[in-house]
Order: C-alpha cells, then structure tokens, then sequence
C-alpha cells in the first residue's frame, strides 16, 4: 500500500502543475469560448524567462542558495515567471483575439494556432534547439512518511499550487472583479449592459490565467529541470484534457481534472510491457510509459463522447 | 454594324480591339522578350536542325519537339483568346479592372517568375504580391469609403447574332496575329543587325515560318473563338436546356459571367476554357519545357514538384472535410500516415515478413496500383472510424480531438513494432512498375505524371462531390446543423462520409509518398504537418478548389523552398543576405531562416484571419459569409428609420390610420 502511496503524491504533484495549466485553459474557454492553444506555449515562454532570470541572478545548480536567500529568490522567480506570462497571455489576447472576437468560430481557433507557431519559434530563437536546464535550486531533501520516501520539491509543488488556487477561488467569489468575470462568463452583452467593462475584464482574465501558468511552470522546472521549445504542445494538450475532464469553464473542475490526470499519469507507469516475458502478453506493447500520451487522449475522447460537460459541468442543452 | 465589307467595323469595335489588343500584347510581350518565350523556340529549333552539335543539342529531341509543340499552342490559344475577348465584350465597362486584372494575374506572375528563376517560388510570391494588393485594396477602401456597387446593372448587354461574333472573332485574332508576328520580325532584325544572332538558319526558315503560323493559324484560332463564344449565347443554352428537358434532366440556368455577350470577358466562361486548354498544355508539356525555361537543376526540380504535388492532394482532402463539411480537422496527418504505411507494409520486406509470403521485385512493383486504390481505402475507414466519436462534438472540441488523434497515430506506429518497425521505420519501399517493368528510379519524370494523373483525379472527384447532393449536405451542415437536421440530413452519415471521403486522398498522398521517398517511419510524420496542412486550406481559401490548390502551392513552396533558398543565399560571402544574417546573429544568436519557419507561418496565419478570412481565391459563398458581419458592401442600415418615407418598402411596413 505504501508502494502506491509513492505514485499517488508524484502524481498528484505534476497533478497540481496540470491543474495550474488547465485553470488558465477552462478560464479563458468560460469567457470568450476559445481554447487558447498559445496557453501551453505561454507555459513555456514562462519557464524560458526564469532561466534567463536565474542565469543572471548567477543561481546555478553548483551553489545553490540556503535560507532566507532561497525563499527571496524563488519568490522572486515566481514573480517575474508569472509577470511575464501574463504580459505575453494579455498581448496576445490584444493583438490576435481581439480583432476576432465578432468573427466566426474558425477564424480565432486558427488565429491561436498561429499565436502558437510564434512562440514555439521565439523560443526556438531564444534558447535553441536542445534541452536546456532549469537549475534544480530546491533542496533535495526526502521525506521519509510511513516508510515511504516522498520529495519536498513534490509537497512544494502540491502545497503552492493548492494556495495559488485557494487564492484565485477566493478572487473569484469575493472580489467585484471577480464578480464581473463570472457576469461577463454567463452573457457578455448583459454584463456589458450592466456597466461592467467587458474588454478589461477579458484582459484581466487573460492576466491571471496566464499567470497561473508562469506559476506552474516554474514548479515544473523546479521538480523536472530542463525545458524545450516544443514542451509547451504536449503539456498543453494534457492540460486541456484535464480542464474538460473536469468541466470546461468550470474552476474547481480544472483544479479536480488536473489531479485527477496527473494520478493517471502517473500510475499508467505500473502497466506492464506485453512484450516483456514475464507479464504473459498482459499490458501494452513496450509498457504503459510510452503509451501515456495515448491514454489520456483516449480519456479525452471517452469524456467526450460520453460526458461532453465533465465531471463537475452541467448537462446544457443544445438550444436552437 | 455596316455589312459593305468584311474587314469594316464600327468605331465602339475598333476601340475594343485597340483595348483587347494592348491588354493582351503587353503579358505575351512580357512573356516572349523580358522571359524566355523567345529563346525557347529558338533553341528548340535550332537543336532540332544540328542534332549533331552539342551546342544547340541541350535536351533530346522529343522534349524539344514537345517545347516546339507548347510555343506553338500558346500562341495561338493566346490569338484565339484576343478574338474571344473581342468578340464577346460587351463594351461598356471600364478599361481599369481590365488592366488591374491583367497585370496582378498575368504580368507580376511572370515577372516574379523570371526574377525567382523558378517556378514553385514565383508563383508563390506572386501569391503573396497578390495578398499584399488585397490587403492594400481592402485598407485603402476602409480609408476612403469607397466601395465598389454592390448592384450589377439590371439589364443585360444586348445579345450579338452568331455572324458577328464569328466576324468579330476572326477580326480580333487575325489582328492580334498579325502585330505579333510584325513585332517579332522587327526584333529579330534588331538582334540580327546588332550581332546577337546565333545563326542564320534561324532568320531563313525560322522566321518565315513563324510568321505564317502565326497568321494562318490565328484565322483558325478566330474560328476557333468563335465557336467558343456561341456556346455561351442565350440561344444556346435555350437549345441545351431543350435537349436536357427531353432527357428528363433539370434546365440549366447560367449566370451573368457564363453568358456571351458579357460585361467583363476577361472572367467568363469562355475565356476560362482557352485558359484551362493553355494551363494543361503547360502542365503536360512541362518536363520538356524546364530544361529550356530555367536551365539547370531539372531533375531536382520535377522531384519537388512531386512533393508539391502529394501536398495538392492532401490539401484538397483537407477541404473537404473542413471547407466543405465544417469540421475542424487538425489531426489530418493520420490518415496520410495510414495511408503511406498501407503501402510500405505491402511494397516492402516487411510483409514477407508479415505473413510470410515473399514477393518477388516487379510483382512488389506490380502491387502498387491496386495499392493505391487499396492505401486510399484503409485510410477511409480509418477516417470514419476516428470520426466516430467526434460526431457530437462542437468545432473547438471537434478540433481538439482530431489533434488527439494526430498525435496518437504516430505513437501507435512507433509503438507497434511487429508491424511497422517501430522506430526504424520500413526501408527498401517500392517504387510502382507495371509487371515486370519497374520505373527507372533516377528520372523523377514518370513520379510527376503519376502526381498529375492523381491530381487530376482528386480535382474531377472533388468538383463532383461538391456539386452534388452530398456535397449540399455538407454545406448544410457546415451552416447549420440543427436546421440541416429538420431538413431531413442524416447528420451522422453525412458527417462520416466527410470525414471518409477526406481521408480517401491522403491515401493516396501517402501511397505516392511512401512509394517516392522509399522509407517511412514515424518521424516523417509530426503534428506541425497537421497545421500546415490546415493553413494550406486556410490560406488558400476554404471550400474553393482552386483556392486550395494555390494555397497549397504558396505554403508548400513558403515551407520548403523560400526559407530554404534565403539560408542558401546567406552562406555566400559579400552579398546583402551574408550581411544581413550576420547582423542578427549578434542579437539573435541561433538565427536561420529555417528556424523562423513557423513564426513566418504563424504571423501570416493570425494576418490572414484578421484581415482575408475568406483565404486568397475565395469561394463565392463564403466571401457573402465572411464578410456579412462588416460592412463592407454596403453602408450600415439600421432598420427601418433608415428608409426613407416614399420608400415602398416603409410604406408597405406603415399604415396610417
């Protein structure tokens, strides 16, 4: 049992980077109807500019800060990670969404593809071809709980991603942007009519969603170290799963969705090789790693077409 | 109209003739003197006449013979179309959108293509020439307020008798003959008198020859328009409509641009046939043509335009299931994927060592036709299999799960290695060859006519799907679904058949590619190749066959070739491409124009859907679509307090008590 609990808090660990990474999906999809396929890209930009900024922080994997001076440097880095996401996540919406928000469906879903093709290339241009390294600045310290060894960087992980989402629901409920974001959601033209102002609140939601991502993205360089331009597909695409899993537009759903992949992801490494001689042709060919793509697509596709709205969303009919 | 003499006509017809002739002088101009027209008959010719003199001799003497075949089919189809023209214009329009459309369509392309040296990328920046003035056209429009009238004038040109027509037309191309063949013996005498002449042989035989073809043959060429304009007469549809009715078949009802006369000849659908006719002249005769248009590198260059042909094909696919049906398809290299492997499992070792059967080389060979038809039929069913889950999805869904799928096909031929080799992929595929004759792999010509003959193929089947029943389903169901639905569409059939018909022609595309390439393996096939296909249909223009077979030209060319040559360019020393790429590397250290492919693409795909959503060579209907929520046509009319009160139809809404 406590082999399983080993897989369950790594899981739940990149759960909670999932789960960063989908709020930032399921809230811009409540708001404007568009799946935001930058967002993963936005990810990735996030991560490129904390290495830059480490870099010239000179905090390297070989001296690695103690201390007060690493908690100051990686708020520091959450900071500028997170800032410079949202920067990126509101001048894309500006400049691509924007112009296209009255146009047919087609024309913004292609236009974020494009957006996408950019950044994908600014990070080609910005830190080449090849992998490169996030420094592993967080202690290596294991916790050792009921015979299990379990990875501060991993508790890091869960711990800040569930405060950052305490904190956006509490945003969300409380506050009067809050309010206007879930107005505009619900019927744009009413909220306009209710005085709110709508290009700002979408702004602001961009923000923030993109900022959540600037977050994860750091956890993510914390706990896995390297990056690369194309990261931001496949874990966006992941994400996005997560996010409908859970019910797009729907803020718990994407938090719920997002550990609730990781989980699966996490333990599809326990499913045999059928090739392997001693698993009797049981499991996948070559084990169930290599087909982890696979599977959360195949569960994408099952929630899909058996539960379009997700786990937590409301059945809404289709009206005419 | 006076009858006294054959050659008299009225001065509203000579200022026509004075129009077609200059309109159409200046490209064929262009074309014979700025570019290589001349030169190819000359050198054609005189290879023909020293077969023994390695000089003249630059190619066999069937593909001079071909080129000789091609300049003379250009010429006169190009006399036949200057009596069209003159003949069908109905004469009262402008000149100016004449000249604009000639000088964007026929001269910039030249032009582009004699500066480029090459074809694919000419026409590709014509492509983008063309962007760039719509682009213009539509700011400067905003700017100004001026719109072009929305109204075409109510009544139609008065009809023209066939006599005249056919007086017209052999007017308009004897002229047009005529000055050619004055304007072509002034400048040899020109060359011959300043030296330039390779031989005399050329000013003896040549010449005279040319000359009496070009006369003679543009009386017959006259002929020739004629026929074509009085088969687009009302007269004459009212008989085709007569014999259709006693068939039992529905009447047909042609619309403005078809008919002759006509306000703007240069679009009908006369002047469409002498295009088409000189289009496949050039296409066919073109291996033959490449050595003497561009000189050096033919093989190569047959070979990438079989590439480019594959991606004609994937691209008209593409439009069916997202041009004509709507569905969001991002996942389409699946089925080309499928498709390739289909073959390479067949056409190579590996399905001896599949199912123990060994076959011997030209049987392998032999098997690649039915393969074709085999390729395109697994990647059907695999189509509709894949669409059968996404048959109540929404487009944004709908596109996110054929991403899926573009991405879990990959994996799945990387994962399975018994039968497709997972990472090493299949090696020694076939190349097709009838029985015993297999193609002699160093030529890339018989791959270009096999390219062709599949292009050909897909345009017929995809023309005919769309204007069939079917193919209005999909529009239905593009429009509207539920709507479509309560009109009695089957929305999952019609859906699946979309998807299905789409990924018959990749099938296709991925049999002659496995079969080209000779090694398929995981890595040819990436989910960035999904999105240029999608932009290829984009940018060309959705649910328009010649849209998307230009918009699969450009980006292909775009993708492969421009960015390719540009970092060519840039290795040589001392020129302006070395300087400039040596300054950006000081700021932007891992800068090459390959590696900026996909920002170029992503900024014109974000342009493009901001500015020309309807692609570059739009369909009708979806021009109407696009833009019906700008105002664009007409000024902003806000119901009813705009009318004013004579208005008949405010009267009518009014009633005063």
């Amino acid at each position: 049992m406590s082999y399983y609990l080993q897989f369950v808090i790594v899981g739940l660990a990149s759960g909670s980077i999932y789960a960063l990474i989908a709020l930032g999906y399921t809230m811009v999809y409540g708001i404007i109807e568009l799946i935001n396929f930058a967002h993963g890209d936005i990810f990735m930009i996030g991560m490129m500019v904390a290495i830059t900024f480490l870099d010239l922080l000179h905090v390297t994997d070989k001296n690695p800060p103690t201390g007060f001076a690493l908690v100051g440097i990686l708020a520091a880095a959450f900071l500028v990670a997170m800032l410079a996401c949202a920067i990126v996540g509101v001048v894309t919406e500006r400049i691509a969404y924007r112009p296209l928000r009255n146009a047919n469906r087609l024309a913004p879903l292609i236009s974020a593809i494009g957006v996408s093709l950019i950044l994908e290339d600014l990070g080609k241009l910005w830190k080449g071809l090849n992998y490169i390294s996030f420094p592993q600045i967080f202690p290596n310290v294991f916790y050792s709980i009921g015979g299990v060894q379990i990875a501060a960087v991993d508790l890091f992980a869960i711990v800040v991603a569930v405060v950052l989402m305490i904190g956006l629901q509490w945003f969300i409920t409380y506050t009067r942007m809050g309010r206007a974001m879930r107005a505009v959601a619900q019927d744009r033209e009413a909220a306009a009519l209710m005085g709110v102002n709508v290009n700002q609140v979408i702004s602001i939601t961009f923000f923030v969603g993109a900022g959540l991502a600037g977050a994860a993205s750091i956890i993510y360089g914390l706990k896995f170290g390297s990056t690369i331009y194309y990261i931001g597909f496949q874990l966006g695409l992941i994400a996005f799963t997560a996010a409908v899993l859970g019910g797009i537009g729907n803020l718990v759903g994407a938090m719920l969705g997002g550990l609730i992949i990781g989980l699966v992801q996490s333990f599809s490494v326990l499913i045999p090789d059928s090739l392997a001689p001693h698993s009797h042709g049981f499991g996948l060919p070559l084990g169930g790693a290599a087909w982890m793509l696979a599977i959360i697509f195949a569960i994408l596709i099952l929630i899909l077409v058996f539960r379009p709205s997700g786990l937590l969303g409301q059945n809404v009919p289709d009206k005419v | 109209m006076s009858a006294s003499s054959p050659w008299s006509l009225d001065r509203s017809t000579r200022a026509l003739l004075w129009k077609w002739g200059l309109v159409l002088l200046v490209p064929v101009l262009v074309y014979t003197f700025l570019w290589q027209g001349d030169s190819v008959v000359n050198a054609a010719f005189l290879g023909l006449a020293n077969p023994n003199n390695s000089t003249y001799a630059v190619a066999t003497p069937g593909n001079m013979v071909q080129a000789l075949i091609f300049s003379a089919l250009f010429y006169l189809l190009v006399t036949a179309l200057s009596g069209y023209l003159l003949a069908v214009d109905s004469g009262r329009h402008s000149f100016a959108p004449v000249w604009v459309d000639v000088v964007l369509y026929a001269v910039v392309p030249i032009l582009l293509i004699a500066l480029t040296n090459d074809l694919v990328i000419g026409i590709a920046l014509s492509a983008v020439a063309w962007g760039a003035y719509f682009l213009v056209r539509a700011i400067a429009r905003r700017r100004f307020n001026r719109f072009p009238p929305a109204v075409a004038p109510a009544d139609p040109p008065a009809p023209i008798a066939n006599a005249e027509l056919r007086r017209r037309a052999i007017f308009g191309s004897v002229s047009f003959g005529v000055v050619l063949a004055l304007i072509w013996i002034v400048v040899d005498i020109v060359f011959y008198v300043s030296g330039v002449f390779p031989s005399l042989l050329l000013l003896t035989i040549l010449l005279p020859v040319r000359t009496v073809l070009l006369v003679v043959g543009s009386y017959f060429m006259g002929h020739f328009a004629a026929r074509v304009a009085q088969n687009f007469t009302v007269e004459a549809y009212a008989r085709r409509n007569k014999r259709r009715e006693a068939k039992g078949l529905k009447a047909l009802r042609p619309q403005r641009a078809q008919l002759t006369p006509n306000d703007n000849p240069l679009r009908s659908s006369g002047a469409r046939v002498i295009f088409m006719a000189a289009l496949l002249a050039f296409v066919l005769l073109y291996p033959a043509l490449d050595s003497f248009l561009f000189s050096y590198g033919t093989g190569g260059r047959l070979a990438g335009y079989g590439d480019a042909g594959y991606y004609v094909i994937l691209a008209l696919g593409l439009n069916i299931v997202v041009g004509f049906a709507g569905l969001l398809d991002l996942g389409y290299v699946a089925f080309f994927a499928i498709g390739a492997y289909a073959w390479a499992i067949v056409g190579s070792s590996q399905f001896g060592q599949l199912f123990n059967i060994f076959l011997s080389n030209s049987v392998a060979s032999g098997l690649f036709w039915p393969m074709l038809l085999g390729a395109a039929l697994l990647a059907a069913f695999f189509g509709v299999v894949l669409g059968l889950p996404t048959l109540r999805l929404r487009g944004d869904y709908l596109a996110i799960v054929t991403l899926g799928f573009g991405e879990i096909v990959p994996i799945v031929a990387l994962n399975l290695r018994q039968i497709t080799n997972g990472a090493n992929g299949l090696v020694g595929v076939h190349s097709p060859g009838f029985f015993g004759l297999a193609w002699n792999v160093t030529t890339p010509v018989p791959y270009y006519y096999l390219i062709l003959a599949l292009i050909g193929f897909t345009i017929f089947a995809a023309i005919r799907l769309r204007d069939s029943r079917l193919g209005r389903a999909w529009v239905a169901i593009r429009e509207d679904e539920i709507a479509a639905a309560s009109s009695g569409i089957n929305l999952r059939n019609t859906k699946l058949l979309a998807f299905g018909a789409g990924a018959f022609f990749s099938g296709f595309a991925g049999a002659y590619h496995g079969a080209k390439l000779g090694v398929i393996s995981p890595d040819v096939f990436s989910y960035g190749d999904s999105i240029i296909f999608l932009a290829m249909v984009v940018i060309g223009g959705l649910g328009s066959i010649p849209g998307v077979i230009v918009g699969a030209l450009a980006v292909y060319s775009l993708y492969v070739l421009i960015l390719g040559q540009l970092d060519t360019m840039a290795a040589v020393p001392h020129t302006f491409m070395y300087n400039f790429h040596t300054t950006i590397i000081h700021i932007i250290p891992g800068f090459t124009f390959g590696n900026i492919r996909n920002l170029t693409f992503g900024v014109l795909l974000i342009l493009i859907m901001i500015f020309r959503p309807e692609g570059l060579i739009p369909s009708a209907r979806r021009k109407r679509e696009l833009h019906e929520n700008l105002d664009e046509q007409e000024p902003d009319v806000l119901g009813s307090l705009d009318v004013t009160f004579a208005d008949p139809a405010f009267e009518a809404e009014v009633r005063v008590e």
